[in-house]
């Protein structure tokens, strides 16, 4: 009972209809997909995309169209699609098998063709056994079937490579979503926000925003980042670079591993790391210093560029100002005053940290705008120095092993396609026998992929050139 | 007006002279005229080439970037495979009936589009850039002749043996240009494919992430799924006849729409190859 249910639930889902039908889903959920706005329903262009069209709206937020490539209906369909995927693979694999074990049979040389032919034909009264293959040979030739001569027969049979390429495909495929589902659950992706000169750990603190696999492994010794420099106008090979860092990346005891300059199309590769360039900003390293000036702590805070903002920059988050005994005593936000310059900002020669301290009831304790190596000073005698103002980078950073064994997918589907497309798959073979009439041309003919002819045309031509109707003279 | 443009105009006059002598030569059963439109698709060519030479010098890159320059490219490489196929094959040249409007719409509405230079960008400056815009061009240029294909194949099989059938009779037989047409959609699929994974390995390269779902990725996506349902239809369906002829006219538009009516609808990422950086 198990066994039968089982087979049928197998027969269901490696059938074509059910493979057709999953396809056409995937493509009319996909074009639906991009006339709705994407994103979580906190998004402003969700919300706008909603208020415009309310109409639809008690439509698309029940099936997930919002979320459209994440939503459960789709990932269910992709996921039925792909199981079909390996049963279609299976069954072309087994057929492939049969077909290449036909096409071996065929080109064995050896036994009649009389019984196992699938054309027959009597030859014009005067033309001798000895012309008709020659004659043959010609017609199947203009026709686009080259032949050759064996044990006299004429032979056109595909390799029996020839019928692998449809299985190639699809195996490739199912390795494809296999890859991709696998490196979902252990990729981790994020953006890192490094001042220039910091290093930090490839650890999730050190990330503001970040995506992780349930199966990612961070590592028992994590290598480090480091932004060495910083090129806001960088230009190589007569083409803007746009904002451009150097990046290291260093193993656990500090050794550096590599360093490059990173932009678009330049990206940081090791290992299973990349590092691309995001965006960048300012970052403000801030020292603590006790009243007798000894530095006990450096932190750095980051600033965004923000045009509505009244120094054109906003702090990305607020920071925590303890004191000798570890007590938090105060807030900061940290900005840098920039230019007005026709209507815009720009950076001034002399960079300046504007530090807004409160207390943790709110009240300010602190509003001074600090040049680079000043002080302030702190309410219980401690001093804060602004050790120097600079930029920081955002660095997209990627841990994927997979993307090499999903080209590596790819590039086999392609080879399976190209197969697919340029291989005949064919058996032409042709002799001649004696019958009561005189002699016959009797013939094998399979032409099932990618054929130049028909099995119609050959016969017509054959007979046109060999057939009852012609005479010694004409051939 | 620079010599450029002077040369894409004589280029687009032969498109139009090659349609009006494929109509003409088909509805009056004038074997010759045919030819001649073959002929006049194939001396259309020179100035689009030299044109496109010329531009390609003076902007410093490719036919890449811009409504212009990518439907000029598109048009390039349709009429360029219709002419081989031609050539190789004349009694393929009926569809050319079909197939040279498609041209003579692009290259039209290049003509009307804005043409000065964009230029290339960082994110552009790849030597992906050629690759993925070659296999798009070859992938559109098949599923064109695809889709001129199965026009005449509608055209002759709605004829019965009527006139029209008649006016078509040099062309192969219906199984033929029906093998044919697979045999192309096949083509574009294997081509488009690569230009799929030609951009995801690109925009992994230039932005850290191989898909995002962006409109125009999607819409490739759709595409190839348009035709891998095809695909599906003939070889394990069975799907024969009209109505798989049907199906491959009707994908043709899917493709062309996503690669010049996306980038004009949605907000997308690779907007600025059509619309330009600022785009």
């Amino acid at each position: 009972m198990i066994r039968k249910a089982f087979r049928h639930a197998i027969g269901f889902l490696g059938s074509a209809k059910l493979a057709a039908w999953l396809l056409g889903f995937v493509g009319v959920w996909s074009m639906v997909a991009t006339f709705v706005a994407q994103g979580d329903v906190s998004d402003p262009a969700v919300a706008t995309w909603v208020s415009a069209n309310p109409l639809f709206e008690p439509i698309v937020q029940p099936l997930g169209l919002h979320q459209a490539f994440t939503a459960p209906l789709f990932i269910v369909c992709a996921v039925v699609l792909g199981v079909s995927t390996a049963l279609c693979a299976w069954r072309r694999t087994k057929v492939a098998v049969r077909k290449a074990r036909t096409l071996r049979a065929a080109s064995e040389p050896g036994g009649s063709l009389l019984g196992r032919h699938d054309f027959e034909l009597t030859c014009g009264a005067g033309i001798g056994p000895d012309e008709i293959l020659p004659a043959a040979s010609d017609t199947l030739r203009r026709l686009g079937v080259k032949t050759r001569l064996r044990d006299g027969r004429l032979i056109a049979v595909s390799s029996p490579w020839s019928v692998w390429g449809s299985p190639v495909f699809h195996w490739a495929l199912v390795a494809l979503i296999a890859v991709f589902l696998v490196s979902a659950l252990q990729r981790s992706e994020g953006i890192m926000g490094v001042a220039v000169g910091e290093t930090k750990v490839d650890a999730p603190a050190s990330y503001g925003v970040l995506q992780v696999g349930p199966l990612h492994s961070w590592g028992a010794q994590p290598r480090s980042i480091r932004v060495d420099a910083f090129e806001p106008d960088y230009s190589t090979g007569g083409v803007e670079r746009g904002p451009t860092p150097t990046v290291s990346v260093l193993d656990s005891s500090g050794r550096v591993l590599k360093t490059q300059r990173v932009y678009p199309n330049m990206p940081l590769e090791i290992g299973s790391l990349t590092i691309h360039p995001s965006e960048y900003g300012l970052a403000v390293t801030l020292a603590a210093l006790t009243a007798a000036d000894v530095e006990t702590s450096r932190f750095v805070a980051l600033v965004d560029f923000a045009p509505s903002a009244p120094d054109g920059t906003a702090p990305v988050r607020p920071f925590q100002i303890s004191d000798s005994t570890g007590t938090s005593r105060l807030t900061g936000v940290v900005t840098v005053p920039l230019d007005r310059v026709d209507g815009g900002f720009a950076l001034p020669q002399e960079r300046k940290a504007h530090v807004v301290l409160s207390s943790p009831d709110g009240s300010p304790a602190i509003d001074s705008s600090v040049s680079q190596g000043d002080i302030v000073t702190l309410p219980w005698g401690d001093r804060l120095k602004v050790a120097s103002v600079g930029y920081y980078v955002r660095l997209s950073v990627v841990d994927d092993w997979s993307i090499p064994a999903l080209y590596a997918a790819l590039a086999l589907a392609f080879i399976g396609l190209t197969a697919t497309l340029v291989s005949r798959q064919q058996i032409v073979v042709v002799s001649v026998a004696e019958g009561p009439d005189g002699p016959r041309l009797v013939a094998r003919l399979h032409l099932s992929r990618n054929a130049a002819t028909n099995r119609s045309e050959i016969e017509g031509a054959l007979t046109q050139v060999l057939g009852p109707d012609k005479q010694r003279s004409t051939l | 007006m620079t010599i450029e443009i002077v040369l894409m105009w004589v280029a687009l006059t032969c498109y139009v002279a090659a349609t009006a002598l494929f109509v003409f030569g088909l509805t009056f059963s004038r074997p010759p005229l045919v030819r001649a439109a073959v002929i006049a698709s194939a001396v259309g060519l020179v100035p689009q080439i030299v044109a496109l030479g010329v531009r390609w010098i003076r902007v410093g890159h490719g036919p890449y970037l811009g409504y212009y320059e990518v439907a000029n490219v598109l048009t390039l490489f349709t009429v360029v495979l219709f002419v081989i196929a031609a050539l190789r094959s004349p009694r393929l040249s009926a569809a050319g009936i079909a197939i040279m409007p498609v041209g003579v719409l692009l290259l039209g509405g290049a003509m009307l589009a804005p043409k000065a230079g964009l230029p290339i960008t960082a994110s552009l400056a790849s030597y992906w850039l050629f690759i993925h815009v070659a296999f798009a061009c070859v992938a559109f240029g098949v599923f064109v002749a695809s889709f001129g294909l199965a026009v005449v194949f509608v055209i002759r099989e709605r004829s019965k043996s009527g006139k029209w059938a008649r006016r078509l009779e040099q062309l192969p037989a219906q199984d033929v240009v029906e093998n044919l047409t697979s045999r192309f959609v096949l083509a574009g699929f294997l081509f488009w494919g690569i230009m799929i994974a030609s951009g995801a390995i690109w925009a992994n390269q230039a932005w850290g992430r191989y898909w995002g779902w962006d409109p125009i990725e999607t819409w490739s996506l759709i595409v190839w799924l348009v035709y891998a349902f095809y695909l599906h239809l003939r070889f394990t369906l069975g799907w024969r006849g009209q109505r798989l002829a049907w199906y491959a006219i009707i994908a043709m538009p899917i493709a062309l729409f996503s690669l010049v009516g996306i980038p004009v609808v949605f907000n997308s990422i690779h907007g600025a190859y059509i619309a330009g950086p600022q785009g």
